[in-house]
Parts: structure tokens; sequence; C-alpha cells
């Protein structure tokens, strides 16, 4: 049977909605943009992962000798900074940094988010009220003043960033989760099942979790290029990484007087940033197109 | 015939597809004569929709692969033409009346923006004109208060009214053809009646021809001068109306005819279209002799009593989420059911008879009145009744998990309080399978494999694990084709037969419930107004509302001795 069915309406239809994921549909659907995103992602996981073997100098280690080497002379990858350390090795600090950091935050949030968006999604009342006004609350909160305050208070830290971060931008996740959870609810197949006695736990992780589990994978990729982003705008405050820890908000910071003498101060760092950012934007993209339904693509 | 409006010759398409090319139209040829009404029918998935929306290259042209064929709709030949072109003839000379009304007519603009834009954009006139041409042709739809309409937005226009603004819209510029998609599907049977006629009788006094696509013969007995039957892609049959259902001469038309249960006799068997038509092959079909076979109704004791029952939804909140005004959905009805018969409620969308189910099966709370199972009230015991009362649902789209196999959605309410291990569900899945007539190596594929009516046997299936006594059925037959109807039908029939079940069987269809049912309670406006052993109630009505809906519903039988 040909999976392009024309439907009573004579409109067309794509394959029909069933497992989520398979290797057969990749293969159907990897189109370059994919490819060109699994790949960076790749590269920024292998750096991350084996960083120390990569690393050229030690990135805490200066030689005031060659401060503001350029980018490929005297064995600096990209140059040195004010102190005539080497920028790549810092990078790569910073790539650890940044990816440890947003990746904890991030399954924080994903835990949190999504079992209030379930609860809330499931039990309509009292639970479904207040977790919504609280929702309703924080979004109106300007987010990254918030963090700023937190962390002033808090102090600096990748525990407390993390914590910071973790608890206080799950929003997306609830919203997300608490609307589709709340179709899923709805269905038939959860009304049958509720009928036939089957209990609120077991509706929830065997009917409605795996129905918004693609969903939870783009969120999970796009939420974390927005939490890269916050944590590189604390460092740059100053807030984040504590003085001195090689992140790129730090290398940012620390690049902004030496802006027009050592341009590649600031071109490294940034450039990283955006690199992480677009490229987990395009996971995130990729993942969509390969959990589409029905033709329609989960909307984030 | 005089010159064809229409006239296609030896039509193939393909749609592209990354699994490969599939075809849709096998070599179709078609003709429609001036002030024609000619019907398409066919099954869904036969190729009838393409046909309507090709005619009129509404396919997006990169999707489509047109190997052979020629269109000519009044001598364009509109393969040939671009899309300015093609704009001209759309909407002007050729004009369309969709299924759904309220998707086709846009949502934020009055029904008088949409009439004159029409208007206008074809016709040579002022604003003022279109006007009054709008507002006549409101009028002409039989539409009372054609100012009203004309001034509303199509959400504060019932279906039956959205309908007729798009016919009023459709002949806005005089055209010479109009392709209507199955334009009453989504209506109610006594709005399908008037819309039916209207249709007939404006495309009669304007000359104009039609090309109406539908599912239901009765809809094309009662409508068209000539029909096409198609199967797969091709039309196995042509020819005047009253020689086609009266005399078919394809053995699929005769099969598709013998599927409806209209005219048959009551619990009888009906015929389906065989398996190996389903399996694509036209030339050797085997027909299904029609045995038939008398069933005994065995009557037992009450089984289901429902006492003054009545439903109500909050319509309004107050500040603090409470609801002060409600919506009565059920308005004390009281029904009862006896241990192995069936009851239909009958009724329009809207009556309550979906609600009412829903409070037998405990997805809605009765505001009052009393529901009693055995002697017991259904609230006080709800855990061990409920298993012996389950619901099928009317889609088996929506109410099967499209990422479960099906073993594993047949025995889930098996899983509720033990924990039976795999293999022993998997067993039980195979047998569930053989009962509704799906074959046990099936059960390990997911709901998507399978089509409308095996899933709605997977839905029977898994309503029949826990050994219920009582069914729900809330309209199983009416998201399927008449042929798959026929077949979920006999299988009803077949299980209460073996297992002694009871059925509450919910339906808007007056024939599929005399069939099937031995008792009928006709509900309007929330009400039950007719209640009564279903030959009686169904051959000699009683109630005004009773008699309309009988006279509403098209029937071949009826449109042969018109």
């Amino acid at each position: 049977m040909s999976d392009l069915k024309v439907s009573r309406t004579g409109g067309l239809l794509g394959t029909e909605e069933g497992k989520t994921f398979s290797w057969e549909k990749v293969r159907q659907v990897a189109n370059p943009e994919i490819v060109i995103a699994f790949t960076l992602f790749t590269i920024l996981m292998v750096i991350a992962i084996f960083g120390a073997l990569l690393q050229t100098h030690d990135p805490m280690q200066g030689d005031l000798l060659k401060r503001f080497t350029p980018p490929g002379q005297e064995g600096y990858f990209f140059g040195s900074d004010h102190l005539g350390r080497d920028l790549w090795s810092r990078m790569v600090d910073g790539l650890q940094w940044s990816m440890a950091c947003a990746l904890t935050a991030n399954v924080l949030n994903l835990l949190i988010g999504s079992t209030l968006g379930l609860l809330a999604a499931e039990k309509p009342g009292w639970l479904r009220i207040i977790v919504n006004q609280f929702v309703y609350t924080l979004q109106s909160l300007p987010g990254l003043i918030i963090l700023i305050c937190v962390v002033v208070v808090v102090g600096q830290g990748f525990l407390t960033l993390v914590f910071t971060l973790g608890l206080l931008s799950w929003v997306v996740y609830m919203r997300v989760i608490y609307a589709e959870a709340s179709s899923l609810f709805q269905r038939e197949y959860v009304q049958a099942a509720r009928l036939a006695g089957v209990s609120r736990w077991s509706i929830m992780f065997s009917h409605v979790l795996p129905g918004v589990r693609a969903s939870l994978f783009v969120i999970f990729a796009f939420h974390f290029a927005g939490l890269l982003i916050a944590e590189s705008a604390l460092s740059f405050l100053g807030l984040g990484a504590p003085l001195g820890v090689p992140t790129w908000g730090n290398m940012l910071a620390e690049s902004r007087q030496y802006m027009i003498r050592a341009p590649w101060m600031l071109i490294v760092p940034a450039g990283a940033i955006v690199t992480a950012v677009v490229t987990m934007n395009l996971v995130g993209d990729g993942i969509a197109s390969l959990s589409r339904k029905k033709g329609r693509s989960i909307d984030v | 015939m005089v010159k064809p409006v229409v006239r296609i010759d030896d039509l193939r398409l393909e749609f592209l597809s990354q699994a490969g090319p599939f075809e849709a139209l096998k070599g179709i040829s078609l003709e429609i004569g001036e002030g024609e009404i000619v019907g398409v029918v066919g099954e869904s998935g036969s190729g009838k929709s393409v046909t309507a929306m090709n005619l009129l290259q509404l396919l997006p042209r990169t999707k489509i692969n047109v190997p052979t064929g020629t269109i000519s709709v009044l001598d364009h030949d509109v393969r040939a033409m671009d899309e300015k072109q093609l704009q001209k003839i759309r909407g002007g000379e050729v004009a369309m009346i969709f299924q759904e009304p309220m998707t086709a007519l846009n949502p934020v603009l009055r029904v008088k923006d949409q009439i004159d834009d029409v208007i206008l954009r074809h016709k040579d006139v002022t604003p003022a004109e279109a006007e009054e041409m709008s507002l006549k042709l409101l009028a002409d739809t039989k539409i009372t208060d054609p100012r009203r309409v004309y001034e509303s937005f199509p959400h504060e226009l019932s279906g039956g009214m959205r309908q007729r603004v798009m016919i009023a819209m459709a002949f806005s510029c005089s055209p010479k053809l109009i392709v209507a998609d199955e334009p009453t599907t989504a209506l109610d049977v006594t709005v399908q009646a008037q819309i039916l006629a209207l249709l007939k009788e404006r495309a009669k006094t304007t000359a104009t021809s039609v090309l109406l696509i539908t599912h239901d013969l009765a809809v094309v007995a009662q409508l068209c001068d000539r029909v096409y039957v198609m199967y797969k892609g091709e039309f196995v049959e042509q020819g005047v109306t009253k020689d086609v259902i009266g005399n078919p001469q394809h053995v699929y038309t005769r099969a598709l005819l013998n599927s409806l249960p209209e005219g048959k006799a009551p619990k009888s068997r009906l015929a389906t279209v065989a398996a190996a038509m389903i399996e694509g092959d036209t030339s050797n079909v085997i027909e299904e002799p029609i045995e038939q076979v008398t069933r005994v109704a065995r009557t037992g004791d009450t089984l289901l009593q429902i006492k003054d029952a009545v439903v109500r939804y909050p319509k309004e909140y107050n500040l603090f989420g409470r609801p002060i005004t409600f919506h009565t959905a059920v308005d004390h009805v009281s029904v009862e059911i006896k241990e192995g018969e069936t009851l239909a409620l009958v009724g329009e969308s809207g009556c309550g008879k979906t609600s009412l189910a829903n409070a037998v099966v405990g997805l809605n709370r009765l505001a009052s009145g009393e529901i009693i199972y055995r002697d017991k009230n259904i609230l006080d015991h709800e855990p061990e009744i409920r298993r012996e009362i389950q619901i099928v649902f009317q889609d088996p789209q929506s109410s099967l998990d499209p990422r479960w196999p099906v073993w594993q959605i047949m025995t889930e309410p098996l899983t509720v309080g033990t924990s039976p291990s795999k293999a022993e569900l998997r067993e039980q899945a195979a047998d569930l399978c053989e009962m509704v007539g799906l074959e046990a190596s099936q059960i390990d594929r997911l709901p998507h494999e399978f089509s409308g009516g095996q899933r709605q046997r997977i839905a029977v299936g898994r309503a029949l694990s826990v050994r219920p006594k009582l069914l729900v059925l809330d309209e199983p037959t009416s998201a399927l084709d008449v042929s798959v109807q026929a077949q979920i039908l006999n299988l009803l029939l077949d299980l209460q037969d073996e297992h002694g079940l009871t059925y509450l069987f919910i339906s808007h269809d007056v024939a599929v419930v005399r069939h099937i049912a031995d008792k009928v309670a006709v509900m309007y406006q929330s009400k039950v107004v007719e209640a009564g052993d279903s030959e009686q109630v169904l051959t000699a009505p009683t109630h005004e509302y009773t008699r309309t809906l009988m006279n509403a519903v098209p029937s071949l039988k009826r449109a042969f001795a018109a």
C-alpha cells in the first residue's frame, strides 16, 4: 500500500500518524539542512567530550611575551589574549562549561516543566489554576532581569547558575506540554482507557507521555540554544561564571578593552556562541521535520 | 445530448510520492451535457474527489503526473491553461461547492463581502448593483431573511444556512457548471434533504450542469440524471440513474447496493464488497450470497434502566469559576433496555443522544435522575459495573492510540488491577482478533496500517476484551463507507447472537437503526419524543418530528417512486 492517500475530502495526506521516529523516515527526509545540523552537533559534542585532548595549551597559563598574537601564529590556533593565553584552548574550556551548564539546566527545566504541564492537563481544578497563574506571573516578568537579581543574591558559581536557570526557565516546557497533553487527554483512546478502569498514572505514562515525546525533543533543542545565550549573557555581565574561569561570556567581557587592538579576542568567543546557538536551532528544526506527523510540523 | 459542457477523455493521473507513484485515476472518460446533473459515486479512496479537483486543475501540478488524457471544460482545454486563465473560469463559468461550508467561507468576513466580491470580480457592475444581486441570490436559495444573512458572519449561521450561502455564491455568476463535492455530508439529514432539493431546483431553473461527488447512492438516486460508479480509479459502470440503480450490471455496483441496509429484512446479513474486490482486481469478484438469517431476539430481564436522566453542561461561569447558567443536553429522559436486545437512540446532531450515552458509560455525570444497572445504581458500584459496560466510539481513527500495536490496544482493559504476562495478553488479543474478524497474525501492527473498517473492528475487540454485557455503540458506522458499514453491522449482529450482548446503539441513520435495533427512542431537542418497537415506530411514526426525520432520509425507494 502506498503511503500516499487521498482523504475523503480530496486532500493529500502524508504518512499517517504513527511511530514518531524511525531510521526509514530519517533516510526519506534527510535533507542538507538536517545533515549539516547533525554534523555540526557531532563536532561540538566531540570537542566538548574530548576537550582536554584537543587543547594545545593550558587555558589558564599565559605567556606575557606572546600577548595579542594573531590567529595562526606561533602555534596559537585562534591567537592569544591580553595575558598571552591560548584562545582556542580557552574556547574549548568555555564550550565544556556552557554545554554542561545548559544541559543540566535544560534537564531540570524539562523535568519541572513537563511534570507540571502533564499534571495541570490531567487534573482539572485547583492544580491547573495554580500552575497556570504561576506561569502567567513568571511569564510577565522579564526573564533575564529576574535571573540577574537571583544571581546577585545567591552569588556566582556553576551550581548556582545551573539551579537558577533550571528552576526559573521551565515555562516553555510547561506551556507546550500542557497544551498538547490537554488535547491528548480528550482523545477517545484515553477515554476508552479510562472507562476500562486504567489508572491515571498508567494513562499518563502509556498514552500521553509518548504522545508529547516528539515535542519534548524539539523544545529541548531550541531551549538549549536559549540557555546557551542566557548563560553567556550572565557571564558577560560578570554574574554567571566566577571571574577568571574561561567561559565564552567571560572571554567576551575581557575582550571589550582590546576590541580594536585584538579583534580576534572578540570574534572567537562570539563566533563560538553563534555557532553553538545556530547548531542547536538547526537540530531543533531537524527533529521537528523528522517527527513530522500528518504533514503538520510541531509548532513550538 | 447537445454539446457537452465537460468532456474528459482517457484521463490517467498519478500522485508522486517518495514511496513511488500511486495511480489514482486509471483512464477515465466522462461527459456532462448542458443542464445535466451527473453524479460520481464511490467509496473513499476511489478517486472521485481527485476527478473533481483535477477538473479545475486544483491539484498541485508538481505533485501529480498526468500521462494521458484531455479535459475540456466549456471548450477550454484546461490542461493547457495557466493559473491566470484558470482563475477566470473558476468561480465564474465553473463554481464549486465544498463539503464543509465552515472552512469554505472566510470566518473573518461578512457574508456580504464574500458574495459581493465574487460578483464584482467576474461581472462589470457597481457595488450597489452587486448588493442587490446578492440579496436576490440569497432569496432564491429560500433564505427567509436574506438581509440578516447578508449582514452576518459565517459563524453566526447554522450549517444549513452556510451551505445555502455557498450555493448562492456558486450561482452568483450564472455558471455553466457547478462542481459539488459531498455538499451535504457534513449536514444533518433533515437539512440535507432541503439542501439537495434546493440544489436540484436551482440547477434546473438556471439550466446549469452539476457534477455531484458523493458516496451516498440514495443522494444520487434523488438528484442525478446520470451516474458514474467509481471504483479504484475507474468508472466501472455508468448510465441513466434509474437504470444503474434499478438494474445494476457491474458486480461492484450490485455489491454496493446490496450493502445498503435500506429495504433489507431487519437483522439479516448484508452483502459486502468481497475481499477480492478490495485487493483491486475487479475482474474476478465473488459476490457474497445474502443469507436470510432470522435472528430471534432473546430478551431477558431489564438490564439497564435510565430514569429521568438530566445532563447539563455549564454555559457561563461567575467570577470564581462556578457555573451559573447551564445548557441542558438531556432533559428528563427515561428509557430501559432488556438483556439481549438493541435499543437505538436516533436523532440529529445536538439532540443529546451522545450526552446520554456518555452518562451511561460514566463520562458524563447526571445532574439529576438515576441509571440503574441490574437493580444497582450505576453511580454507587462504579468500578465493578464499569467493566460490564463498554463503549465503541464513532471514529476509529481517534479512538485507537496511534503508537500502540493492536495486541496492546485490545488487551489494555485486561491489564487493570492485574499484570498478566505479555504472552498471555498476546494470546488473548489473537482470540479477540478472530472474534471480530481480523487475522491473529496482525496483532503486531499499528492502527495506521489498517483500513477504517478494520480499525473499527479493533475498537470492538478492545471493548469485548473484558466480556462486557452492555455495549454502547456511538455512531459506530457513520465514519465508514457503506460497504464497510455493512461488514461492521454484520459483525455486531453476529456478536450479539453468539455472546448475548445488549446494545445501546446511537445513530442518526434511520435505515441502519431499522436494520439493527429492536427498540427505538427518537430524541429531539434533548427529549425523547417517541419510543417503542423499532418496526412500529419507524413504519407508523406518531410524533411530528419522527415523520420529518423519516421523510428527510434519502431513500432509493422514494427516489424511484417520485
